[in-house]
């Protein structure tokens, strides 16, 4: 466990851990797709606040994201990245959570401006959410207000590191401690908050279920949860239907 | 021109003739009428019906605790004038009710709701006063004076622990601060006037932080 956090240069042997699995080759396997992880990320940006204007000098030409292989996506089901630009409002923040939740694991999440750290030059507004990670995991602060493109691309190239090195596991923390960050969200959206996700389950499914998975808010919310509801399939067609 | 300059004449003539109204004009573009509440519709109706100000382009609101009173602001825009009218109103700060211009002006909808929204002011005869850019909200109206926005985030947001090992980091890292507060290029001349304030600021810096590395110069 001492050097899971070293890195391994060409010519050393492979760290081999103990696990459920018994092939010897499965763990040399995820060390290459750490590696091959961290160097082919998709970004969906939520550009919440004006921390976005500092993104397209850092994606486009002049700082080029995609020298690292980060570059944008146009949905959360593809992306590994949640990158949340400045200051989240209550009510952005409902769909941020929303956004999260969907996006498949691993997932990683970047707060950038302060903002998003402490509330920033909001601290004192009502509207606005103070701390990211009090309703979600975030892996990376790039504080600043703004940050230059120097300094996201720095945070950028940090959470790469810890990617390849295996230490950015902060989304199996939203599954371990489910309860704690929907506490917090309940605390503001009410207890009769929910999202179509099913976090439990899927805590289930990734075996990352913790002491703090379930408890009093998820009791909450399984109290007032209602079943999903399959959206009706239906295409109608009418000013065409009419004319033709 | 000198038509609009014409009318404008003649409208502040017919509104001095109007009783109980106070009309003061702030300049050639902008007209100032202060009205009681129970007349406002019918100076809006004699605008908009006869002195073609269509445009209701804005309603304000103003909380005066102290008078116990709400101040709501109507501004009304001719196009053939061009010419701002502000017709100022004060209703009583409770009940806090008051009569909704939707029939004579429609965009007042999303005027009144908004602010009932935010003062909590109800509009009787206004179509829709459900939640609209608060939707989340259940707290008390927040731009009322007496709402204390800091000790409702005291209560409803934890705030992140300070952690000055992250600058520590930054700075082993070789970023954080290149220049310090005292070597910025404006704090030298406060600095060389008040000399005590730096002698006791000095050993307070190298006592917060003795690990500091060695800037890059």
């Amino acid at each position: 466990m001492a050097n899971a956090g070293k890195i391994t240069g060409p010519g050393d042997a492979l760290p081999v851990q103990a696990g459920k699995r018994t092939n010897p080759l499965a763990h040399v396997f995820d060390e290459l797709i750490a590696f091959a992880r961290s160097r082919s990320m998709f970004m969906l940006h939520y550009c919440t606040g004006c921390g976005a204007v500092e993104l397209p000098p850092a994606m486009t030409s002049r700082f080029d994201m995609e020298r690292l292989g980060i570059q944008p996506m146009v949905t959360p089901r593809q992306a590994d990245i949640l990158l949340v630009t400045g200051y989240v409002s209550v009510k952005t923040l409902k769909r941020v959570i929303l956004t999260y939740e969907q996006m498949a694991a691993p997932k990683y999440v970047i707060g950038i401006c302060s903002c998003t750290v402490n509330g920033g030059m909001y601290w004192q507004s009502y509207a606005t959410a103070k701390k990211l990670n009090d309703y979600m995991p975030v892996d990376i602060y790039i504080a600043g207000c703004m940050p230059r493109p120097e300094a996201v691309i720095a945070g950028m190239r940090g959470l790469m590191e810890q990617i390849r090195t295996g230490e950015a596991t902060a989304w199996e923390d939203y599954y371990r401690r489910y309860d704690h960050y929907l506490g917090n969200q309940q605390r503001l959206f009410g207890e009769t908050w929910q999202t179509p996700t099913d976090i439990i389950a899927e805590a289930e499914h990734y075996d990352l279920i913790g002491p703090e998975t379930r408890g009093e808010h998820t009791a909450l919310l399984e109290k007032h949860q209602k079943p999903l509801e399959a959206l009706q399939m239906q295409l109608t067609f009418g000013e065409l239907e009419r004319r033709f | 021109m000198s038509t609009g300059k014409e009318l404008t004449r003649w409208l502040d003539d017919l509104l001095t003739e109007i009783e109980g109204i106070e009309v003061r004009r702030k300049s050639n573009k902008r007209l100032q009428v202060d009205i009681a509440p129970d007349a406002l519709p019918a100076l809006l109706a004699l605008l908009r019906g006869r002195a073609s100000y269509v445009h209701l382009s804005a309603i304000s609101c103003v909380d005066w605790p102290n008078e116990e009173q709400f101040e709501l602001v109507y501004h009304l825009w001719s196009y053939e004038m061009q010419s701002l009218v502000s017709a100022h109103t004060r209703i009583p700060r409770e009940p806090g009710v008051y009569l909704s211009v939707y029939d004579i002006y429609p965009p007042a909808a999303f005027y009144e709701r908004d602010i009932h929204e935010f003062y909590g002011i109800r509009f009787e005869g206004s179509p829709d006063l459900s939640k609209f850019i608060l939707t989340e909200w259940d707290g008390p109206p927040p731009m009322r004076k007496d709402f204390d926005s800091e000790a409702w985030v005291h209560d409803h947001f934890d705030w992140q622990d300070y952690n000055p090992e992250w600058l520590q980091q930054l700075i082993a890292e070789g970023g954080g601060i290149a220049i310090r507060a005292d070597e910025q290029r404006f704090s030298h001349h406060d600095d060389a006037r008040d000399q005590p304030a730096v002698s006791q600021r000095e050993p307070e810096r190298d006592r917060q932080s003795p690990n500091t590395p060695e800037q890059p110069s």
